[in-house]
């Protein structure tokens, strides 16, 4: 089960990051927020997704031959 | 198990083919516009349509995709964003590009062709909302009697021929398009192509009852004899000039040189970027929230005005007489109080206020002569500066007055009791019974002196002779 949410947690990041992305630009057009003050929240979204990410996705086993490139 | 494919894709295609098959069967349907403008509104769209797909798979046990957005539609959606924005910035009739490249071009190089606009002349009804869409150049709006509308006015239109000059003229004709009681008037700048620039001058009568809401991008209005509103937003470089206006004002402007209002009934609200604003004899609240660079002057407010920019901050109940704040400067006479002023490096002159004062600045030298006997409270604080006080002869009032390096000088001898702190000083006392009176600089020299009242009337003339100026 736990298997699912981290496959469900990778798959909303890309879906969540548009929408932000959207939402960004449509402020931009409409005269609220310019473009170029708003975005470091899509760093932050894409760092708080990955966060949620660690969170359930289970650490990769290490690999026998040495690191992973 | 072989996972099916995202449902987003062809629910895109779908659009795609929709939108691309409506203009394709009525070529009125401007795609260019529709996409210019919601674009960001499809990625949402599109965001949304996956994140629900991934839901649903998810609770419905269905196999969950490794991406809810593949890396290819990563690519589309960079493309849209770009096509997207420049075609954003093309649609407005003064973007960059036009300001800084070809228009500019045109204006060196080309040659100004003159065009009268066709007079156009509409019943309207006696109180009519006027909509003026973006445009570049001047309007002259008037009030007058009776349900009429009527425009004139000349085109400049700038290009390297004739030719050119007068195709961008037939696609740039004035229209005045009426719904129910809204008249919205358009000048189609955005037709035209890049080879001219077209400068439209309106000329408008309107009835006198109307309320007028417009943008303008480049270019003066002058608006006069309304009673209605008055509503502008944009203009950059534009000088902006509203005299007897019944309603309500709000200017939201970008860049203005000058924004007058003289004679307004209603309240007025400044917002946005200028340099000099200039109220005279305006009966309602005035908020100016704004950024200024230049000189701002408010005379004859008969209600509250809030100012609020930057570098200053100022809160009167009424300003009968003016005051004028200036980058480094500000001086008012005849205000009525509670008056909160609060600026920075700016040195202060304020004669002839009631109620109570509250000044606080960072950096300035600070003379006040209250000129009524019946003094407020006032409250004074410097952080380097000196402080002059001319208090009538007849005044009573409860003194403390505090430098922390300087000197006091007192008039009003023994009354009140000097004493001297380190390298500072402090004055203090009370003469008769009456408001309290705080003088606090950390660096300056503090002067408590008796106005004579000639003296006073005479300070008030040179001051009234320099205002005239």
């Amino acid at each position: 089960m736990n298997d699912r949410i981290a496959l469900f947690a990778q798959a909303i990041r890309g879906p969540i990051l548009l929408i932000t992305v959207g939402t960004l630009f449509a402020m931009h057009q409409a005269g609220i927020l310019p473009f170029y003050r708003t975005w470091p929240l899509i760093l932050i979204v894409v760092g708080v997704i990955k966060l949620v990410e660690r969170f359930y996705v289970p650490p990769s086993p290490p690999s026998p031959g040495g690191p992973r490139v | 198990m072989r996972m099916r494919g995202s449902i987003t894709g062809p629910l895109v295609l779908i659009l795609l083919g929709v939108v691309f098959l409506i203009h394709a069967i009525s070529p009125d349907f401007r795609l260019g516009d529709l996409l210019a403008r919601y674009w960001p509104y499809g990625l949402i769209l599109w965001g949304v349509i996956a994140l629900l797909e991934v839901c649903i798979r998810f609770f419905g046990s269905g196999p969950i995709p490794r991406n809810g957005v593949s890396g290819g539609a990563w690519a589309l959606v960079v493309i849209v964003a770009l096509l997207g924005s420049s075609a954003h910035e093309f649609q407005r009739p003064n973007n960059w590009l036009r300001q800084v490249g070809f228009d500019s071009g045109m204006e060196a190089f080309g040659e100004e062709h003159q065009y009268p606009i066709d007079a156009i002349s509409k019943k309207v009804g006696e109180e009519p909302r006027i909509v003026i869409e973006d445009f570049r150049g001047n309007a002259k709006i008037t009030g007058a009697d009776g349900g009429q509308i009527s425009l004139t006015g000349q085109k400049n239109i700038r290009s390297f021929d004739t030719n050119d000059a007068d195709k961008a003229n037939a696609q740039t004709a004035v229209e005045i398009l009426t719904e129910g009681n809204t008249v919205t008037i358009r000048c189609h700048q955005d037709r035209h192509g890049a080879r001219s620039s077209v400068t439209t001058n309106l000329d408008l009568s309107v009835p006198k009852g109307s309320s007028i809401r417009g943008t303008a991008s480049h270019g003066n209005i002058d608006v006069s004899a309304i009673n209605g509103s008055v509503e502008f937003t944009g203009g950059s470089n534009s000088d902006i000039k509203l005299e007897d206006v019944g309603g309500n004002v709000r200017l939201d402007t970008r860049g203005a040189d000058s924004i007058h209002c003289t004679n307004v009934k209603g309240t007025i609200d400044l917002h946005g970027r200028g340099s000099d604003v200039d109220l005279e004899k305006i009966d309602g609240q005035v908020t100016v929230g704004g950024d200024y660079t230049g000189t701002v002057s408010l005379r004859a407010l008969s209600k509250p005005v809030r100012m609020e920019s930057m570098r200053t901050q100022l809160d009167a109940r009424q300003i009968p007489g003016y005051i004028r704040l200036d980058r480094g400067s500000v001086e008012g006479k005849n205000l009525i109080g509670p008056v909160k002023l609060t600026a920075h490096s700016t040195d202060i002159s304020l004669a002839g206020f009631s109620e109570s004062l509250d000044l606080n600045v960072d950096r300035g030298d600070i003379e006040l002569r209250p000129e009524h006997s019946a003094m407020g409270r006032i409250a004074v604080h410097t952080r380097s500066g000196d402080i002059e006080l001319a208090v009538p002869s007849a005044a009573r009032f409860a003194l403390t007055a505090n430098t922390d390096n300087g000197e006091i000088d007192n008039q009003f001898g023994d009354a009140l009791k000097e004493s001297s702190q380190g390298r500072g000083a402090r004055l203090e006392g009370a003469v008769g019974s009456g408001p309290d009176v705080n003088l606090v600089t950390q660096h300056g020299s503090i002067t408590l002196k008796k106005a004579s009242g000639d003296a006073a009337s005479g300070e008030t003339k040179a001051a009234e002779i320099r205002w005239d100026k």
